[in-house]
């Protein structure tokens, strides 16, 4: 019996944190920086 | 340049054998020899050797084509006429091919740059490891340029770390009393200035900018002095000293409108949206990244970073149907970069909020933590590592996975560590 409880509060945990994450911000702000390029101005790198 | 490094570049230009060029010459043996300076031919046999090659020596010809070729070298520094440079380039290609003299080296070194600045990497990294055995016999000059361009190179690569090793080697050549112009100079401290920057060496770029921008300035070179005030408002931003930043921002805004350089003046929004945005001001951020995504007159590869910036700043604000919408446009402009350097970088991030939205948690697991993350690491992109690692740390905290939230929670104090360059 006491197994049984400690297993199905167990998996309550578990429930309750995936609906947590569901139902939250997983992700920060991550926008770019970007530095000018070493090349010329209408050269084909890429700068981020 | 001697005369066996010489022959050795004139027969592998020309895809022959020891064996074919030696043939009732000399010995193919002795001929290794004299390719790796380790005999001196007689003359007769240098005359015949460079005949078998098609070689005149010709000593006033070298003066004319050694102008031309300054004049070339120079080109792959400017603002530049692309086609011009091509043609230029096939008909000094032909012209050096038929002489001995110091020019051909140079100009073998400088075919780096110039693969570089079409854009054509591959090239330029088969240039460089044709160029790699004969590099110990270079002079001081030849090995400044040599170790310069492999910079460019690995910078372009993204191997940041490597560019500035070889930058560093040039940087000692230039200080061994080379002359070289101040423009030149300016030029080295200039690249250097970005390549610390992108290593997070703040208060190194911020020194190596400002000695460039004092030359820049003395020449009149505005697009060069935009480009410098835009690496300083970087840095400043990163030592959070905010309003000399925007000084530097607002002085590279004003060298692009007097200029009418587009590039120069969306390379500003960018810069001044992410400072918006470290500064938690998202909706400020906002309209500075629309600027750029909103102009069909910049770079598919510039638009797409406004984009993903975008997408960034409107999950953030909890906008999910403009956060949607503008994710499935990033899915289609990720198709037309797939060459581009930026890439994976791009399809990693775009696809990490894709999954997040869509609540699709368990590929959402497998990117960040199997695919991006270990990406960021190789890259040494600790400013992307301390975010990802952060946002996979708090998706596993919430989750009560505290084992692998403590293991990503540690990275970040890690990627800090190496920031802060403890």
């Amino acid at each position: 019996m006491k197994k049984l409880i400690a297993t199905i509060a167990c998996s309550g945990l578990l429930i309750a944190g995936f609906l947590f994450a569901q139902n939250s911000a997983v992700v920060d702000s991550a926008a770019f920086e970007v530095e000018p390029g070493i090349l010329s101005v209408d050269g084909p790198e890429s700068n981020a | 340049m001697d005369i066996g490094t010489f022959i050795k570049i004139q027969r592998l230009k020309k895809e022959m054998t020891q064996e074919e060029l030696a043939h009732g010459i000399v010995s193919m043996s002795y001929l290794s020899k004299i390719e790796n300076s380790r005999t001196e031919a007689t003359p007769e046999v240098i005359n015949m050797l460079c005949a078998r090659l098609g070689i005149q020596l010709d000593g006033d010809r070298d003066i004319t084509i050694n102008e031309k070729c300054e004049q070339w070298y120079k080109s792959l520094f400017e603002v530049n006429n692309r086609a011009k440079i091509t043609t230029d380039y096939e008909e000094l290609e032909q012209l050096v091919g038929m002489m001995r003299s110091d020019s051909l080296i140079m100009f073998e070194i400088h075919k780096i740059r110039y693969f570089l600045v079409l854009g054509e990497n591959e090239k330029a990294l088969e240039q460089i490891n044709k160029l790699n055995d004969m590099s110990k016999s270079f002079d001081n000059l030849h090995q400044y340029y040599w170790y310069k361009f492999r910079g460019n190179y690995n910078y372009l690569q993204g191997e940041f770390s490597h560019a500035m090793k070889m930058y560093k080697h040039a940087e000692e050549k230039q200080q061994n009393h080379l002359m070289l112009s101040e423009e030149e100079i300016a030029d080295l401290q200039y690249v250097i200035s970005v390549t610390h920057s992108k290593l997070r060496n703040t208060l190194e770029s911020i020194k190596y900018a400002d000695q460039a921008i004092e030359v820049y300035r003395k020449y009149y070179n505005f697009f060069r002095c935009a480009q410098c005030h835009i690496l300083l408002g970087i840095s400043y931003r990163r030592i959070k000293m905010t309003e000399k930043a925007i000084k530097h921002y607002n002085l590279a805004r004003h060298l692009g409108e007097i200029n009418k350089n587009n590039h120069i003046m969306q390379l500003t929004n960018q810069n001044l949206g992410y400072l918006y945005t470290a500064l938690g001001e998202p909706e400020k951020a906002i309209t500075y990244f629309e600027h750029i995504y909103a102009d069909e007159n910049v770079k598919q590869t510039d638009r797409l970073t406004a984009l993903i910036s975008l997408i960034t700043e409107y999950y953030d604000i909890r906008n999910i149907d403009k956060t949607r919408q503008l994710i499935e446009t990033a899915v289609e402009w990720l198709e037309l970069i797939k060459d581009d350097v930026n890439y994976k970088l791009y399809y990693y991030v775009t696809y990490t909020y894709k999954l997040n939205i869509d609540k699709q948690y368990e590929q959402f697991e497998e990117l960040v933590a199997e695919k991006f993350i270990p990406f960021l690491q190789k890259q040494r992109d600790f400013g992307h590592l301390v975010v990802y690692a952060k946002m996979l740390a708090e998706y596993y905290e919430s989750t009560k996975r505290y084992k692998d939230s403590v293991k990503y929670y540690k990275l970040v104090t890690k990627a800090y560590d190496h920031i802060a360059n403890l």
